[in-house]
């Protein structure tokens, strides 16, 4: 398997938020701000490429009838490490982040690239893969969070560019809808063209 | 099948098309529009103009640049956002919002999802809400009427809307009557005023704070005649939109009159008689059926009063009407039109 | 290596084995960030008695129950030396525009000035009633006396430009400025022994 269309794939041609549309519970609440949604991506990030690596070194070592509740527990505890560090680190952060942290073991994506590639796949495929999702779904969130901070509260990564309020409806959640549909609308024109 | 034979001629020409039920449409239309001018002067003007031609000018550009198609400027449907959307909004709204008003009216709410016919919400109602989330501030000064010819030097240029006025002394623990006899302490630019809630025969002719369009229902009821004869409109939302808002403010109003205001009140302030017949009415956004009209109205109703009543904003006519916008699909399906010719079912 | 048989024994084992280790590596983390935890939590609540009264570096904390309201408030009295130099209030108000509680901490001088204030907790509506954070709004308090300072929106008659828009949440606002100094002035003698 070519490592690097597996580790690319994750950003335009199977990215999780735009193509997959997977775990958007998280990709619509946590992206007010760009900071927070590279955060949140790196969190995910993070458990991603953990869960895959030690779903596929003991794939072998696991009946199936018991894969899932056994996936489930492996990502659950690397969330509640994730969980545990950005509290007594980054505590901003965390406070920003919010609800959402514990949320990322019920996140599609996780679950989905432990069942469906990691537990048939190799350790390396499985790191590469969990590295370039991550990062794809780190991208597309960041991505969403700064078109939204720039409309809604004129900033980037919060540095000011527009004096006074924009347009409020940006930061709010209808504002989270319309710009993941524009966005996606024009990933699929892009696509098309090439 | 006998019934598909088509007779000879000659035949009776339908001569219905989307142009002239739009220009019917603006024609009454004009009422309303007449009253905004005589109320808030050149500004009324302004807003109406600058709305109408940038909704014209997103429609010609995205259709011409970004579609690619069929150019359909001329059939009025521009011209009805326009108009609509300039009908929603204070008549002292900054140019430039009134053009991001328009550009999602168009380009969002519209032109994304194929044009004319193919839009699920009505485009003047989603530029509205979008201008009342994003500039609250702005969307909510209302500028006082100002007679054209008894121009008088006011004691302040801008007062609240009655709505908005009696939700929130209402929160602030007053009795509807209190409101209403001793009206309320306020201070505007620094100066304290007395604001009245008008009498409903101000209120009919227009005579309060509000938007362009919204201010006057009887130049509206007047359109409204206009469209129903012509048969622009049908009448059963407006008339299960009307029903369910007076009997569900009706039944409040009987049980706590001191903290319900009457159902008359509901009906000559704010947006409900502009929302009833211009914006429930749309052909695009609402039921096909009879019986699904009904039950849109009916839903639009409900809605309405539970926002007014309970809700966070003092006005919920717009939100009622998208939320039901969004249920027209569903209410299509359970209540088909009947198929010509069906035989019905024994 | 062949894939293990879905037997009742093996499920068991792997499963027992898994969630043994998943808790080992949990206990592990959770040791190592106990502390800087515990430092960040008080480095939070800390953050906004700072804000409100000026360097301190004894802090005694007691509640007190206002006359009005059901929630007590939490007086912290910052000591510099061990003399009295502020005394952040912990007040909120239930009359906002949204059903959550609006938390603010206002910070009072010995001499009972206002000295600053800091919303802890508010869901106003976005871009009207949230401006209570806003300097423009909270500045017009600084230095203020409650005495000759009236804690209500000049159309009640008092002396607090409201938020443009948003009178019934300045109007919270100003009720829980008034609470807390109301508690204060009760509690005054008692802090200044």
């Amino acid at each position: 398997m070519n490592q690097w269309k597996n580790f690319s794939k994750g950003f335009i041609k199977d990215n999780p938020v735009f193509v997959l549309l997977l775990g958007l519970c998280p990709t619509l609440a946590v992206t007010s701000s760009a900071i927070n949604g590279l955060g949140m991506g790196l969190a995910t990030t993070f458990v991603l490429v953990c869960s895959n690596m030690v779903v596929s070194l003991i794939k072998n070592l696991i009946p199936d009838k018991v894969r899932i509740p056994s996936f489930i527990v492996i990502i659950a505890s690397f969330v509640t490490i994730v969980e545990l560090i950005m509290e007594g680190f980054v505590p901003a952060l965390f406070e920003a982040l919010g609800i959402f942290i514990p949320l990322i073991v019920v996140n599609c994506i996780v679950l989905g690239r432990a069942e469906g590639f990691a537990s048939k796949q190799s350790f390396i495929s499985s790191l590469i893969d969990g590295l370039g999702m991550g990062l794809g779904f780190a991208f597309a969130l960041t991505l969403l969070g700064a078109v939204r901070e720039a409309l809604g509260n004129g900033s980037i990564f919060g540095y000011k560019f527009i004096e006074g309020d924009a347009i409020l409806v940006f930061i709010l959640s209808p504002g989270a809808f319309i710009v993941l549909g524009y966005l996606i609308a024009l990933l699929n024109r892009f696509k098309k063209a090439t | 099948m006998n019934l598909l034979t088509v007779s000879g001629s000659p035949h009776i020409h339908g001569d219905n098309s989307i142009k002239k039920i739009m220009y019917g449409v603006v024609f009454a239309m004009i009422p309303a529009i007449l009253v905004s001018i005589y109320f808030f002067g050149l500004d009324a003007v302004k807003v109406l103009l600058i709305s109408v031609i940038a909704c014209m000018f997103f429609e010609w550009a995205i259709q011409k640049y970004l579609i690619k198609g069929p150019l359909t400027i001329n059939d009025g449907s521009a011209l009805v956002t326009g108009i609509l959307l300039a009908f929603n909004v204070p008549s002292n709204l900054p140019v430039w919002i009134i053009i991001i008003g328009a550009f999602v009216s168009i380009g969002i709410a519209k032109m994304s999802f194929g044009g004319l016919g193919k839009n699920p919400f009505n485009p003047a109602l989603v530029g509205r809400v979008f201008l009342l989330i994003s500039f609250p501030v702005q969307m909510t000064s209302w500028p006082k009427p100002n007679p054209l010819f008894a121009r008088k030097v006011l004691d302040a240029i801008t007062g609240p809307t009655p709505l908005g006025n009696l939700k929130e002394e209402l929160t602030g623990g007053r009795t509807v009557q209190d409101i209403l006899e001793h009206g309320t302490k306020m201070i505007v630019d620094g100066k304290e005023v007395l604001y009245q809630i008008p009498d409903y025969v101000q209120e009919l002719l227009g005579n309060m704070g509000g938007s362009l369009g919204e201010i006057s229902v009887a130049a509206l009821i007047i359109g409204a005649i206009y469209m129903l004869c012509r048969k622009i409109i049908t009448w059963q939302i407006p008339v299960a939109y009307l029903g369910s808002v007076i009997v569900f403010t009706g039944i409040l109003w009987l049980i706590n009159p001191n903290i319900y205001i009457n159902p008359l009140f509901h009906l000559v302030t704010g947006g409900l008689m502009l929302g009833v017949f211009f914006m429930a009415t749309d052909m695009v956004s609402t039921p096909m059926s009879p019986k699904g009209q009904l039950i849109f109205g009916l839903g639009c109703g409900i809605i309405t009063v539970i926002i007014r009543v309970w809700g966070a904003y003092p006005e919920g006519v717009s939100f009622a009407i998208l939320i039901m916008n969004a249920f027209a699909p569903l209410i299509n399906k359970g209540f088909k039109p009947k198929r010509f010719g069906e035989v019905a079912k024994k | 290596m062949a894939k293990k048989e879905s037997s009742f024994l093996n499920m068991v084992i792997t499963l027992f084995v898994i969630t043994g280790i998943a808790s080992l590596a949990l206990g592990g983390v959770y040791n190592l960030t106990k502390e800087p935890i515990r430092l960040a939590k008080l480095a939070k609540a800390e953050k906004a008695i700072k804000e409100v009264i000026p360097g301190f570096d004894r802090l005694e904390i007691f509640t007190v129950k206002p006359a009005n309201g059901t929630d007590s408030l939490v007086f912290n009295c910052g000591y510099k030396n061990n003399e009295l130099v502020g005394t952040a209030v912990e007040s909120y108000s239930n009359k906002g525009y949204d059903p959550t509680q609006i938390k603010i901490m206002v910070g009072f001088t010995p001499d009972g000035n206002i000295n600053n204030t800091v919303v802890i907790q508010q869901k106003e509506t976005p871009g009207l009633g949230t401006k209570m954070t806003s300097p423009k709004f909270k500045n017009q308090f600084v230095g203020k006396n409650p005495k000759n300072f009236i804690l209500k929106v000049k159309r009640d008659g008092g002396d607090v430009d409201a938020i443009t828009g948003a009178t019934i949440s300045s109007r919270a606002f100003c009720g829980a400025i008034q609470r807390a100094y109301d508690a204060y002035e009760k509690e005054n003698k008692k802090i200044k022994q």
